[in-house]
């Protein structure tokens, strides 16, 4: 059973991760940051509850706000450029957050061992799940809590007037410019959310891991953060859902069997996902489906 | 003064293969328009199709080169297949996914041939220059002749052949290039295979320089390669040479002044400096101010 609850949890971390992602690919931009809000938001949250003893909840909260934070503050001057140039600017700055902290020592004594994040050895001895008496069903419920919680906000986000604002940036930038949107903002934001969101989801993943270093928060994270919303397909949060249940669950788990063969099936298996689906496995039409069967919203127009 | 001086020709050296990643990665946005993530991976497998022969035949310097270059070339022709190529016009984020998968792909492939860590590359070159109080490496300058040389071959094959004018002419406009009669698919699959040929060469000259290779490299040459052209200025050849040069003298100046660790944090830096402050790099200024001109008067 635990075997599958850790698969729950997996797979549950990862959607967050990838919804953090969505937000900010909703505007059209691509981003290759995610990975270091993912990393900001588990180093704090580790450090507030294994050296400063506080609960999760708080801990998590504080660290997607510093997460969220930096966010808008890199999105700035992030946003001044497109394209390419972002992809670029963003892989630069994901990596300078996990080369920071490569470089990062700050350890206490608590009893007799020393605990905190040590540099390239990595922050060990996150133990907050253990120490509580949380199981591991309890933590897997934990985070499809917080999976739940964000999947709805976006959702409602998307139906709202921000979620056109952003849709808006996307489709068409000097479109959305020219009926009053402002740009900025609506990147920034979108940009800052995708931060605290990954922060959230970098807590958690500290904490169920309970060993983080440098090395988990690389460029290949930070391009599995993009590639779900992309593979599952930008219409609605479900997509990333899927995507990430596809990925995680099926070529990831369920593929183990084939041992080093693994990664070729895989690859060529989400070439193959995004040539038959080029707007991913949950694209407009899919969705129109999907509101007709179960009648939700105005019973499928041609959104 | 003179250790500055010294720092400064080793990153000319070093920096004239970024060179060539950075052009191989214009030539490639130029007529795709598209991110090709695996650009570097498809290197990789070229060097280590050259080790292989070198490993087990014990091949020669010109059959290692000759292995690296064709690999590179059947990698990057694979990726253009699947991952451009057969991805519908008008998904360029579905190509950019692909070709991170395709990347996965290539560089399992590798490990599973190759299970170690690292495997011996031969050198190019074993010999020191002495001129005046400055030192040379051999195989540094032979890098940068070789770099020289092939950027040469690459302008006069793009301003001076007709195959030249159509890359360019798809470049500048694939739809009225197609009206003009250019085969665009067949001229995009071309400039994927000179990308190739011009990533192998580059692939070539550092392996043989470390003289040890890893199935890092993909990531390393894309990362760098990335890196440089942004410096430069997106989708500009003379911009690509000068931005490889100048994050191969930033790199080595960090190397001296402040060590090995703050080498890619202090590249990372002035990346994002010149994002903000010139987000055109340094040779495609004026389209950018242009195109942001544009976008202030609406």
């Amino acid at each position: 059973m635990d075997f599958y609850f850790g698969l729950l949890q997996i797979i549950g971390v990862h959607t967050i991760l990838g919804l953090s992602a969505y937000i900010v690919l909703l505007t059209g931009q691509v981003t290759i940051a995610q990975a270091g809000f993912f990393a900001i938001g588990a180093y704090i949250a580790g450090m507030l509850t294994v050296l400063a003893g506080w609960h999760l909840v708080p801990a998590m909260l504080v660290a997607a706000l510093v997460a969220g934070f930096v966010a808008c503050l890199v999105g700035f001057p992030a946003l001044r450029v497109k394209g390419l140039m972002l992809v670029v600017a963003t892989t630069a700055f994901g990596e300078a957050v996990r080369l920071f902290w490569f470089n990062f020592d700050y350890q206490i004594a608590k009893g007799d061992v020393q605990v905190g994040p040590l540099g390239g050895e990595g922050f060990k001895q996150i133990r907050f799940f253990p120490e509580n008496g949380w199981t591991t069903g309890d933590v897997a419920l934990f985070i499809w809590f917080w999976v739940a919680v964000i999947m709805a906000g976006l959702w409602w986000m998307d139906r709202s007037r921000a979620g056109a604002v952003l849709r808006a940036v996307g489709e068409d930038e000097l479109a959305a410019q020219s009926v009053g949107i402002n740009l900025t903002a609506a990147k920034v934001s979108a940009f800052a959310v995708g931060g605290f969101i990954a922060g959230i989801g970098g807590a958690i993943y500290a904490h169920y891991t309970t060993h983080i270093e440098h090395a988990n928060f690389g460029v290949i994270l930070a391009t599995f953060a993009i590639a779900y919303p992309i593979l599952g397909g930008l219409s609605s949060v479900l997509g990333t859902l899927l995507a990430v249940i596809f990925i995680q669950g099926f070529l990831v788990e369920g593929l183990r069997f084939l041992g080093d063969w693994r990664n070729l099936l895989f690859g060529a298996l989400i070439v193959l996902a995004m040539n038959v689906r080029p707007r991913g496995l949950i694209d407009e039409r899919v969705l129109n489906t999907l509101r007709r069967t179960f009648s939700i919203g105005q019973g499928g127009g041609n959104a | 003064m003179v250790d500055f001086i010294q720092n400064t020709l080793d990153g000319i050296f070093i920096g004239s293969s970024y060179a060539l990643l950075a052009i191989g990665f214009t030539l490639i946005f130029g007529v795709m328009r598209r991110l090709n993530l695996s650009y570097g991976p498809s290197i990789m497998l070229g060097v280590f199709a050259g080790t292989l022969l070198y490993i087990q035949l014990n091949a020669g310097l010109l059959v290692v080169g000759l292995a690296t270059v064709v690999g590179a070339v059947l990698a990057g022709l694979y990726v253009e297949r699947i991952c451009f190529w057969a991805v519908r016009r008008g998904a360029a984020l579905a190509s950019m996914v692909s070709s991170f998968a395709i990347w996965m792909q290539l560089e399992e492939a590798v490990t599973i041939v190759f299970p170690d860590r690292t495997y011996p590359f031969p050198p190019l070159a074993d010999f020191t220059l002495k001129l005046g109080p400055f030192w040379v490496r051999g195989e540094h300058l032979i890098m940068f002749i070789c770099a020289s040389l092939l950027t040469i071959l690459l302008h006069l094959l793009l301003y001076r052949t007709r195959f030249g004018l159509a890359i360019r002419a798809v470049s500048e406009n694939p739809t009225a290039a197609k009206f003009m009669g250019i085969n665009t698919g067949l001229v995009v699959m071309f400039a994927f295979a000179l990308a190739s040929v011009i990533g192998g060469v580059a692939g070539y000259l550092i392996a043989s320089t470390d003289q040890q290779v890893t199935p890092l490299f993909g990531l390393w040459a894309t990362f760098k390669g990335l890196i440089a052209m942004t410096l430069g200025g997106m989708g500009s050849i003379p911009g690509a040479i000068a931005g490889g040069l100048l994050l191969g003298v930033i790199e080595a100046q960090s190397v001296w002044y402040l060590g090995t660790e703050y080498r890619d944090l202090v590249a990372y830096a002035v990346l994002f400096a010149f994002l903000v402050f010139r987000p055109g790099g340094l040779f495609a200024q004026k389209s950018a101010m242009q195109s942001r001109l544009a976008a202030r008067r609406v």
